[in-house]
């Protein structure tokens, strides 16, 4: 089945695009919570967040802000959200990644705030163990902080030094006769 | 926070009046709950932090596992917020998020960002919401509605011109900022399109004779003579400033013949770019005239479909 997001990057649709470059496009899509929204997407066909490579999302990121500038300046409105539906769980529709930029009124009948719970301390600290654990597993957290980058360099470091000293004997050997 | 009384506000308000810029933002860190946080003078379930970002648990939270991602320096709104901290930021939530989906066994997260009151901010610094979503979860439940295409066509028309300026279609405006100050644009485009065409005609003269010179060896040419060549040719503003520049560049005196090689080149170089660019800022402007006259025209219509 064809992705809707790839058919409006192909032109298919008949949603208005604003801006589009090598990486990413930005479009008014036919359908929308708020009249004036504005959706990212990059060109390449990625289904969830953690698909997309850093430079890309950067990229969307930094393009999403300038959105909400323009928004902010021309649309007359008072706030803007910036939504990521990301996963079946996240309440995403096309399989595709995208970022929504909202524009925002008092009384626009959108309701995007949440219940907020009280969880117990307990429980707290249980999901705040495992999510800490699962931190440490996933080698991605790594590429922020350089905890994770640094055996992988002494290791090399290592090798290095080993076959230095290698290239040493050999040479030693050689003198010998 | 107590509530204040009147002459205790006014005091307050007095105060920060006179605060210099950089005593205003060690106050707004005093007053911020999630500046206190990064310094760590409250205490949170930090779950990750670096230089420039950290991430906690919410305490209230809309689901378990419910993350804030932080800039540590204090912004109130996303547009403060720096690019190469908000793609940092997001690089966070990226690594975030797929640890969210491994420990939690959720089959997504929602990434939000209010930006405003109306947008359901509720605390003065920029963050970011990562939360773990599930099937069968009761916030954030969104249906999307149809819009016409007129809509989207009023929206186009009112954002494309901003966002492009604002995206760097760079060339244009490093040109407006280099260029010295253009007849007016008021005549009406045959009028302008006429003169461009003779503009054009006019430099090219100019710069033919520029370049005959360079091989005639320009040393030979006095400040008088060109002068005199100029006035015979039709009067026109640019021109006249472009072969001033050329006579001040000669009358530097005691100067080798090499180097007067080099000015003429260099003016040379002048020319081509103008030529262009004057073009280009004609036409960007009578763009900008357009499309103000759209938006006045299409915010009207939006904000009335807002309403």
């Amino acid at each position: 089945m064809a992705c809707e997001y790839c058919e409006l990057i192909k032109g298919k649709t008949s949603a208005e695009i604003l801006y589009a470059d090598e990486d990413l496009i930005v479009a008014v899509r036919e359908t929308g919570l708020v009249p004036g929204q504005i959706t990212i997407i990059p060109k390449e066909h990625f289904t969830i967040l953690e698909m997309v490579p850093d430079e890309i999302l950067k990229k969307c990121i930094t393009i999403a802000n300038k959105v909400g500038i323009v928004i902010f300046e021309k649309l007359g409105c008072q706030g803007t959200n910036i939504l990521v539906q990301n996963g079946l769980g996240g309440g995403q529709k096309v399989p595709h990644f995208s970022l929504e930029v909202l524009p925002r009124r008092e009384g626009d009948n959108l309701n995007l705030s949440w219940k907020p719970q009280q969880l117990m301390e307990e429980e707290m600290e249980t999901t705040f163990l495992t999510l800490k654990e699962e931190g440490e597993k996933v080698v991605n957290v790594g590429k922020s902080s350089s905890k994770k980058v640094f055996p992988v360099a002494e290791k090399a470091e290592k090798i290095v030094k080993e076959e230095g000293k290698e290239n040493y004997l050999l040479k030693s050997l050689k003198r010998i006769p | 926070m107590p509530e204040m009384n009147e002459e205790q506000r006014k005091a307050l308000e007095e105060k920060i009046k006179n605060m210099s810029p950089e005593e205003l933002r060690e106050f707004q860190k005093q007053q911020c709950i999630f500046c206190q946080i990064i310094a760590g003078k409250v205490p949170a379930k930090k779950i990750y932090e670096d230089e420039k970002s950290v991430a906690v648990l919410d305490i209230n939270p809309a689901a378990k596992g419910h993350i804030l991602i932080l800039p540590k320096e204090h912004y109130a709104i996303m547009p403060q917020v720096p690019d190469h901290e908000s793609g940092h930021l997001f690089l966070v939530v990226k690594a975030l998020s797929q640890i969210l989906l491994r420990a939690l066994k959720v089959s997504g997260t929602s990434i939000f960002i209010a930006n405003g009151l109306a947008a359901g901010q509720k605390a003065q610094h920029f963050m970011i919401h990562l939360i773990p979503r599930k099937e069968g979860d009761d916030f954030l439940i969104l249906e999307e509605k149809w819009f016409a295409e007129s809509v989207r066509q009023q929206v186009k028309a009112v954002v494309q011109p901003r966002l492009q300026e604002l995206l760097g279609v760079k060339k244009e405006v490093f040109v407006q900022k280099t260029l010295p100050p253009v007849a007016p644009q008021e005549e009406a485009e045959e009028e302008a399109a006429a003169e461009e065409t003779k503009e054009e005609s006019v430099e090219e003269q100019v710069e033919e004779q520029v370049e005959e010179k360079t091989e005639e060896e320009i040393e030979e040419v006095s400040v008088e003579e060109a002068a005199e060549e100029l006035e015979e040719m039709e009067e026109a503003p640019l021109k006249k400033s472009a072969l001033k520049k050329k006579s001040i560049a000669k009358k530097q005196p005691g100067k080798k013949h090499e180097k007067k090689k080099v000015n003429s080149h260099e003016k040379k170089d002048y020319h081509i770019p103008k030529k262009e660019s004057k073009k280009e800022t004609k036409k960007e402007t009578k763009k900008e005239h357009k499309s103000e006259k759209k938006e006045k025209v299409s915010l009207d219509d939006i904000a009335h479909l807002f309403r």
